[in-house]
């Protein structure tokens, strides 16, 4: 087995079921994992912000840094290994937050909102999830069969 | 002995900041530091030498020729390098002492403290701050020191802890105080004094996660540390076993008049210079 990681404003696909991919620490970050089980191939997106428009050139440069430019990229980037947008399952960790009843400190939820908005828009259904709250979570997915495994503080590894 | 005794103890057997640091930044702090003076002080200490040698060699500086002197480093570096990377050394060393009681991957307190440093030097640049970078940045990257003692005691006393921050009323800080009668902010604050750190520093290390509290004098230095944690804690960088269990201070974020647009604009430039200082520091960003 070989550990591919996927930093902070990064995404990366696989079709090598020796591979795991993992990202480590999601806090208002969101972790996107895309797996095709027909194909076995399978893509994992960090990303940071929900919307490039705050800096273009950054976009071009790092698309995996926010939503609207990391989403479809990781989608196409899987399509060009052969997946299939029917067969894909999804699932989506992160967004979490710190401890303030204000809401300001709220990119986690924007993060989120705009993942799920651009889902809707484009009829891609969410296979399983684990957002919000205040604890960070290192994600997981093997490219063999595509189980997602969640390291999350407080409550140890469990499977999503 | 008590609980509280031991962790004083602990405190007390932390060892001494590296001299040769501590010598160099009271070097670097003159307005007009001489070269010789400083390279006198650095090569008694053959790690700093080397690390400052294979800093300036790096890819990152793209030198046409390799410098294989302390003296031609030290004057091509310049002060502000040099005391980040002296500081920098220091604080990975102290960060890198065993601490699973805070710590889900190894090298995580490191990890934050530098990405709390690189965060606190963006604040201050977005935020046309009138105050000593060097100042923020010493503070921002030793503000965790606190956790280096208290690791084994909240190791001990983890179920008490976890419980009380799972009901949701108290941050993992505040359940540390609650059931070990300090936070790793106070024990902190005390190491700095230990170390006859300025007041400021001790003051922001002391008080980071209750600002408003914080001496007058000191507020705006204390505030900025506070908030730098703020950020990076929810970006989730080097986070532990407390996760994002951390209290939000969104007065500051008024008072500093940081909007939503702004905050989405300063992880962005965070994101940009924590993977340039990544580089140079070869830590890996993930």
């Amino acid at each position: 087995m070989s550990l591919v990681t996927i930093g902070i404003a990064d995404l990366k696909v696989s079709n090598n079921p020796e591979d795991t991919l993992v990202t480590y620490s999601l806090g208002s970050c969101i972790g996107l994992a895309i797996y095709d089980p027909v194909a076995r191939i399978g893509g994992m997106l960090h990303y940071m912000l929900p919307d490039s428009s705050i800096n273009q050139e950054k976009a071009e440069k790092n698309p995996a840094m926010f939503a609207n430019k990391g989403i479809p990229l990781l989608f196409k980037q899987c399509y060009r290994l052969g997946a299939d947008k029917k067969r894909l399952i999804i699932k989506v960790a992160g967004g979490s937050q710190i401890m303030d009843a204000a809401g300001t400190f709220n990119i986690g939820k924007r993060n989120y909102a705009i993942l799920r908005k651009m889902f809707w828009k484009n009829n891609v259904m969410v296979d399983g999830e684990d957002v919000g709250g205040n604890c960070n979570r290192t994600m997981y997915m093997q490219i063999e069969d595509g189980k997602i495994n969640l390291k999350i503080s407080k409550k140890g590894m469990v499977e999503l | 002995m008590s609980l509280m005794e031991e962790i004083i103890a602990a405190v007390d057997e932390m060892p001494p900041f590296p001299q040769v640091v501590q010598r160099a930044m009271q070097e670097l702090a003159e307005p007009e530091y001489e070269v010789s003076g400083l390279v006198d002080i650095l090569k008694v200490d053959q790690a700093v030498t080397a690390n400052i040698l294979k800093l300036c060699n790096s890819a990152y500086f793209g030198l046409p020729r390799k410098v294989s002197s302390l003296k031609e480093a030290v004057v091509y570096l310049g002060a502000d390098q040099m005391r980040r990377l002296l500081l920098s050394g220091a604080a990975n060393k102290i960060y890198e002492k065993p601490n699973e009681g805070y710590a889900v991957f190894a090298n995580e307190l490191w990890r934050h403290a530098l990405a709390t440093a690189v965060m606190s030097q963006v604040l201050c640049r977005y935020l046309r701050l009138k105050i000593d970078e060097n100042v923020v940045f010493t503070s921002a990257l030793l503000h965790d020191v606190g956790k280096v003692v208290l690791s084994a005691f909240v190791i001990e006393e983890y179920q008490a802890i976890e419980s009380k921050v799972d009901n949701g009323k108290s941050s993992f800080q505040e359940a540390e105080k609650e059931i070990l009668g300090f936070d790793h902010a106070e024990i902190g604050g005390k190491i700095a004094e230990k170390w006859e750190f300025p007041p400021e520093i001790i003051a922001a290390i002391a008080f980071h996660h209750d600002p408003s509290h914080s001496p007058k004098e000191f507020r705006l230095l204390v505030e900025l540390v506070a908030l730098a944690n703020n950020l990076v804690v929810m970006v989730g960088y080097g986070t532990g076993v407390d996760g994002l269990a951390c209290r939000g201070h969104a007065l500051l974020l008024k008072k500093l008049k940081i909007e939503a647009k702004d905050l989405e604009k300063l992880l962005l430039l965070f994101q940009i210079e924590m993977e340039k200082t990544c580089d140079i520091a070869g830590v890996g960003d993930d």
